[in-house]
């Protein structure tokens, strides 16, 4: 983790917060009251992290904040300097579509898309973590954080473990 | 009909979209100069508003305006009608008067420059009430009934009689807890004004709507009305009709000069933007010692707002379902002190054929009879309600492949015989049925000489797949391959195209489509054969046009993009539209299916899950086998939360909303998936439209709930009647 | 959401002046349950402490045994643990039972000591609460109530408290760790959270400005067995109905040791005295189990909606005792 300067700020006071999107350098210009995903969304126009509850309960807002899943309307602009987020816009590389992205297309692992982004950066993340079982409901419990009101949790799996052989063949690399 | 797009899985044309974060969904839209919106909801149900202390607030950072009943503009209502089509969710406009008819009513709307400083200044606006005695609690605290609903009646024989004769019979009530929509993307609208001209973009299942709606609040011409609605993050219902939010967020664009746009939180979603009725359903069924049915009675009652007089007809699949001579419907309405109900996912049919299909298994449990076999004794080859045969029914079908693949005939009915464990195994099932409908369409296809085909339509793709079969069709028709495709839905400016709902939109939208790639291809002939074209004084009907190129009978071949290109034309265009007709007065239009479904259930810790669902459906043809499936399944997922675990939970003493929020309002989640196998039969039904698609949006979730509550006696021995069958109701106390 | 100021911390003795021990000024780490309340206006701090740069996200195993825990240390980093996953299962299991995995990469240990209520009518600024508003009232417990305690209540409150982890740490032992302006103190994790009593805004003994810096898990139970188990309407991110957690050692049949603790019933992480005592030295069968989930539950008391959590309690018990001593057998087989 980079080491940063204390940040500091007076209740509507607006501070710079330097931190690393999608590989990128950015600085937000915030007040302590906005939040990661707020300002991903107003502020950086990446909007395809959603925001589907505001309250951790739902999982459309998932980012990686230093390589780990979190809930990015649970997290304070603020408390993201010197961080590395990672949203589903810096899920492809070089033009090629993250493995998990293609096997969510492949298996039509979503309807209305809208948690889909949330769901890929849990996904992508945990087939990154060798602490979490590969069997399907070891992926099916890990996964219970990300809310599918149109129900495309079977095809989410079948992608998942689809994508799963291709990241373990290395073709593939996590965000 | 033999095809080579139709009725072949293919991803979904808009798939890379909504991969990347590229989907342009409403809360995404940002726009110069836009201010945030943020309503404030009434704190109580039953009472009036009697003060707003605006000036701390004004004066807050970033505060722009407070909208609310002292400054609110005059507007007009819609008149609200389903034929001229600018039916609204709510007619009362927002801020109309200081009366408090349900938690969560809008009080006010601050506007600011930031999100934040609109939320923090809307949770700092101070309220005062005067809350009334005797707010009316949902239906499931009460024992009212309402008023009668002439409408929602229906009968034929003697129900009544027929059941006093016949030797076997039950008489049970059935309830449903008020549901929540849930969908993943809130209500939300971005308003603009340009010139006296109204742009709103909103996650919208109906963008023509609520672009007549807009017109008639408005006072505008409805061409100075557009509406947008690209991708929606889902609707199942609650966003087929405008709801009071856009109407503000309009009013203050208009009053401000500037944009602004209003995301609903999601406690304010959940209270005021719409819900499945709660229903209170008396089933009466008898049968002779065969179980040949006698009678059927299915008195319902159903809740609305004071505000909009909803009606979820839950009875009309009981006049349908089954081969009987005596049977009866009727409804009661009850005004309550909640949020306006509004269609939600097979609306009203969804409920009915819960009651219906728990009493069948009780009639089946009090003749000694398999609940399959029950079924099969009653079936019909023609609709009773409308004495017209079906155009396609194959339930028959569905009934005999699910039962083999579930392995019924394996069944013990003895309850709680089945045990692996410490767990006890229930094998349940049901009938699924939704109707099938059709609208008038219009659509527009533009053969371009780029080589690309643009169709478009005013319709809405809410993840069902529209975007994707749209192009199947014009790929299939035109030959040419679907990355040569465009789509534009979701813009009221388009040809006026459905509602997305009541699984319409595919039977609706594919005709229009495809008269518009015919008459597209009928204008490209007209340039290929006049003067100085290709095809020079050759009778237009001897061109024939496959693979993207028009062919005469020599087999001279000119590709589209070749032919316009050199008449140097940017493109032809053809104008199609579609609409029922004649066979609506010859067949009885309807889609059929069977669930049968496992649960298990560990009695020593009252651990109850769905473990199996096996699935047959008839849905004519399946346009994308992947998407439709998808939508079965997702279905399924969604009526396992209506069996086991959703409930809006009012608080009955004052009729606030006490679980407005995902972690309270259970829906199912990755965890609680069961294995599950569905079969989409293919049997095109034709009668219906050329492509014999029916539409499979809702037809999935009828029948789960009651093929779990079945499986849950058969299980347990417990016949829980009023959804949802959580924990407490199994348990002995 | 409304206006606050925020400050980072470097070490603990700048995280404490910088709080100041001011009523108004809330530390945050993984701000899972802080933003959330925050956001629906239930609390409403001045001024945010970040204490994430605190040097306090280790785990270290003590000289005497003991395993140390930092504040800052992540719910998975901490039931994926080695030494937790080796010598405290049940931690392990608790902590992976709790909401979901995003929510356990942010959450910390100190934080879900810290966890608050669910109770709807706490969550909602316009409800009366005693909890939230001393003396406005109860709107629970004549509400609807039955995600509610049963154990553990008072006339001003019957608000349950929601967390996993400290089920797990009730059962185990565990010692607190405080540091505040009048210096550093430990506290046994069992007296940390009150009852709610006529008092129920005061939930913890931690005085003004302290910050738990540490939990210190008692050494395991030699030999022991452990079960959590989970009791809720769907299989995943929901809070328990009922939980419990059960630690229990067998020799040649009998309970020698046996821990207990119960969520999802209780006003505090609940530990079950009574019927540990039902336990010890009794036949390790299904009747000791039924023996001891009655004593546990002897004085509940039931409120309108929630009289089920009774016996759902009692069949959480049975069976975490059950899987316990299976685990037991399994780990000690010559036993």
């Amino acid at each position: 983790m980079m080491e940063s300067s204390e940040t500091s700020a007076q209740a509507g006071e607006t501070v710079t917060v330097s931190l690393t999107v999608n590989g990128e350098p950015r600085q937000l210009q915030v007040t302590p009251n906005v939040v990661l995903l707020d300002a991903l969304r107003d502020d950086l126009r990446l909007t395809g992290t959603k925001k589907g509850c505001d309250h951790g309960q739902c999982g459309a807002c998932t980012v990686h904040v230093d390589g780990k899943a979190v809930n990015s309307c649970l997290r304070l602009a603020v408390m993201c300097e010197g961080r590395h987020v990672t949203t589903v816009e810096g899920l492809a590389r070089d033009g090629q579509l993250h493995p998990v992205q293609r096997a969510f297309l492949e298996h039509d692992a979503y309807q209305c898309g809208y948690c889909t982004p949330g769901q890929m950066m849990s996904a992508a993340a945990l087939l990154e973590d060798e602490r979490i079982a590969a069997d399907d409901a070891s992926v099916r419990e890990a996964m219970s954080g990300n809310l599918c009101r149109c129900g495309a949790y079977k095809n989410i799996l079948e992608a998942i473990q689809d994508a799963r052989r291709d990241v373990t063949a290395g073709t593939g690399e996590g965000a | 009909m033999d095809t080579q797009v139709i009725g072949h899985r293919t991803p979904r044309v808009d798939g890379e979209n909504k991969l990347t974060g590229r989907a342009d969904y409403t809360t995404d839209w940002y726009v110069e100069d836009m201010l945030h919106g943020y309503p404030v909801p009434a704190s109580i149900a039953h009472g009036t508003l009697e003060a707003l202390d605006i000036e701390p607030v004004l004066a807050m950072p970033g505060v722009v305006a407070v909208y609310h009943h002292g400054n609110f503009p005059r507007l007009y209502r819609s008149p609200s009608s389903q034929a001229h089509q600018d039916q609204v969710s709510e007619v009362r406009l927002p801020f109309e008067d200081e009366r408090i008819h349900y938690d969560g009513q809008y009080v006010a709307m601050v506007v600011a420059e930031r999100y934040e400083q609109a939320r923090a200044a809307a949770q700092a606006l101070q309220a005062r009430y005067r809350q009334d005695d005797g707010a009316r609690p949902g239906l499931l605290y009460t024992r009212e009934d309402g008023r009668p609903l002439e409408s929602e009646g229906g009968s034929r024989g003697d129900p009544e009689s027929a059941y006093e004769r016949a030797p076997v019979k039950i008489d049970h009530v059935y309830g449903i807890a008020p549901e929540s929509h849930m969908q993943m993307e809130m209500h939300a609208t971005l308003a603009q004004w340009r010139d006296g001209r109204l742009i709103v973009h909103e996650s919208s299942q109906g963008v023509i709507y609520q672009q007549k709606a807009m017109a008639r609040i408005f006072d505008l011409p409805e061409e100075q009305v557009e509406v947008i609605s690209h991708y929606i993050g889902s609707g199942f219902g609650n966003k087929l009709f405008m709801w009071p939010h856009a109407v503000a967020v309009a009013a203050a664009a208009r009053e401000l000069g500037r944009p602004v746009k209003a995301v609903l939180p999601r406690q304010q979603d959940m209270e005021s933007g719409g819900n499945r009725p709660a229903s209170r359903q008396r089933l009466r069924l008898a049968a002779d010692e065969q179980g040949r049915l006698q009678s059927m009675r299915h008195d319902s009652t159903t809740e609305t707002s004071f505000v909009h007089p909803y009606v979820d007809s839950v009875g009309s699949p009981t006049l349908s379902l089954y081969a009987c001579d005596n049977a009866a419907i009727s409804q009661h309405l009850l005004e309550v002190n909640h949020g306006t109900p509004c269609p939600m996912r097979a609306p009203g049919e969804v409920s009915g054929i819960y009651a219906l299909e728990c009493a069948m298994d009780e009639l089946a449990i009090a003749l000694d009879m398999d609940p399959l076999e029950l079924r099969r004794r009653n079936y019909n080859h023609e609709d009773p309600a409308k004495g017209l045969p079906w155009s396609s029914k194959h339930l028959d079908t569905c009934y005999d492949s699910a039962a083999r693949r579930f392995g019924w005939e394996r069944r013990d009915s003895a309850v709680g015989s089945m045990t692996e464990g410490d767990e006890i195994l229930g094998w349940g099932m049901a009938t699924s049925s939704w109707f099938a409908g059709r609208q008038p369409c219009m659509a527009r296809v533009e053969l371009r000489a780029d080589g690309t085909v643009l169709a478009a339509c005013g319709t809405q793709d809410i993840g069902t797949g529209t975007y994707t079969v749209v192009a199947q069709t014009v790929a299939e028709l035109t030959g040419v391959p679907l990355d040569r495709v465009e789509v534009r839905l979701g813009e009221s400016s388009l040809p006026a195209g459905p509602l997305s709902g009541g699984s319409m939109a595919t039977a609706t939208t594919l005709p229009a489509v495809a008269a518009a790639v015919r008459a597209a291809i009928d204008e490209l002939k007209e340039v290929a054969t006049d003067e100085d074209a290709p095809f020079t004084g050759a009778d237009p009907d001897g061109l024939t046009f496959r693979d993207g190129a028009l062919v005469d009978a020599q087999g001279k071949r000119v590709t589209f993009d070749e032919l316009l290109t050199g008449q140097k034309l940017g493109s032809v265009n053809g104008d199609g539209q579609a609409a029922p007709g004649d066979e609506q007065q010859q067949y009885s239009f309807r889609s059929f299916g069977a669930h049968f479904v496992e649960v298990r259930w560990d009695p020593a810790i009252t651990r109850l899950r769905v473990s199996r669902v096996v699935s047959s459906i008839d849905i004519g043809r399946a346009v994308n086998p992947a998407t439709a499936r998808n939508q079965v399944e997702g279905a399924i997922v969604m009526g396992m939360g209506m069996g086991l675990f959703e409930k809006l939970d009012y608080d009955p003493r004052d009729a606030r909303l006490i679980n407005n929020n995902y972690s309270d309002y259970i829906v199912t989640s990755h965890a609680d998936m069961p294995d599950i196998d569905v079969e989409l039969l293919d049997n095109p039904d034709y009668a219906f439209n050329e492509f014999g698609a029916r539409g499979v949006g809702e037809i999935g979730l009828t029948g789960i709930a009651p093929a779990i509550a079945n499986a849950v006696y058969h299980a347990t021995g417990k016949r829980i009647r009023e959804l949802p069958i959580t924990i407490d109701k199994l348990l002995d106390i | 959401m409304r206006s606050f100021a925020y400050r980072t911390a470097e070490d603990i003795s700048q995280a404490v002046t910088t709080h100041g021990a001011d009523d108004h000024v809330a530390y945050v780490a993984g701000g899972t349950t802080l933003l959330d309340l925050v956001k629906l206006d239930v609390m409403r701090p001045s001024q945010l402490v970040d204490i994430n740069r605190l040097p306090l996200s280790e785990v270290e195993t003590l000289d005497d045994g003991r395993l140390r825990i930092g504040a800052t240390v992540t719910n998975t980093d901490l039931a994926h643990h080695p030494e937790v996953k080796a010598r405290y299962p049940l931690l392990s299991q608790a902590l992976l039972s709790g909401a979901s995995t995003q929510l356990r990469n942010m959450a910390t240990t100190a934080g879900n000591v810290m966890q608050r209520t669910r109770c709807p009518y706490y969550r909602d600024a316009s409800a009366a609460c005693n909890r939230r508003e001393p003396g406005s009232g109860c709107d629970a417990m004549h509400g609807i109530n039955r995600m509610h305690a049963v154990l553990g209540v008072s006339d001003a409150c019957i608000a349950t408290h929601p967390s996993d982890m400290c089920v797990a740490m009730a059962a185990i032992g565990a010692t607190l760790t405080l540091e505040g302006p009048e210096g550093v103190r430990e506290m046994a994790f069992n007296d940390f959270h009150r009852l709610p009593g006529e008092q129920p805004e005061k939930e913890h003994e931690l005085r003004p400005g302290e910050l738990i810096t540490h939990v210190t898990l008692d050494t395991p139970v030699e030999g022991a067995g452990a079960h959590y188990l989970k009791l809720r309407d769907r299989a995943s991110y929901e809070f328990a109905l009922a939980s419990a957690g059960a630690v229990v050692a067998v020799e040649d049949g009998m309970i020698r040791e046996a821990r207990l603790a119960l969520g999802g019933v209780a006003t505090k992480p609940w530990r079950a005295h009574e019927a540990e005592q039902a336990l010890h030295d009794q036949p390790a069968s299904i009747e000791t189990f039924e023996m001891a989930a009655e004593a546990a539950l002897q004085d509940a008391v039931p409120h309108e909606h929630n009289a089920f959590k009774i016996p759902l309690a009692r069949q959480a018990i049975v069976r975490a005792l059950r899987e316990a001593c299976k685990d037991a057998e399994n780990a000690n087989p010559q036993r």
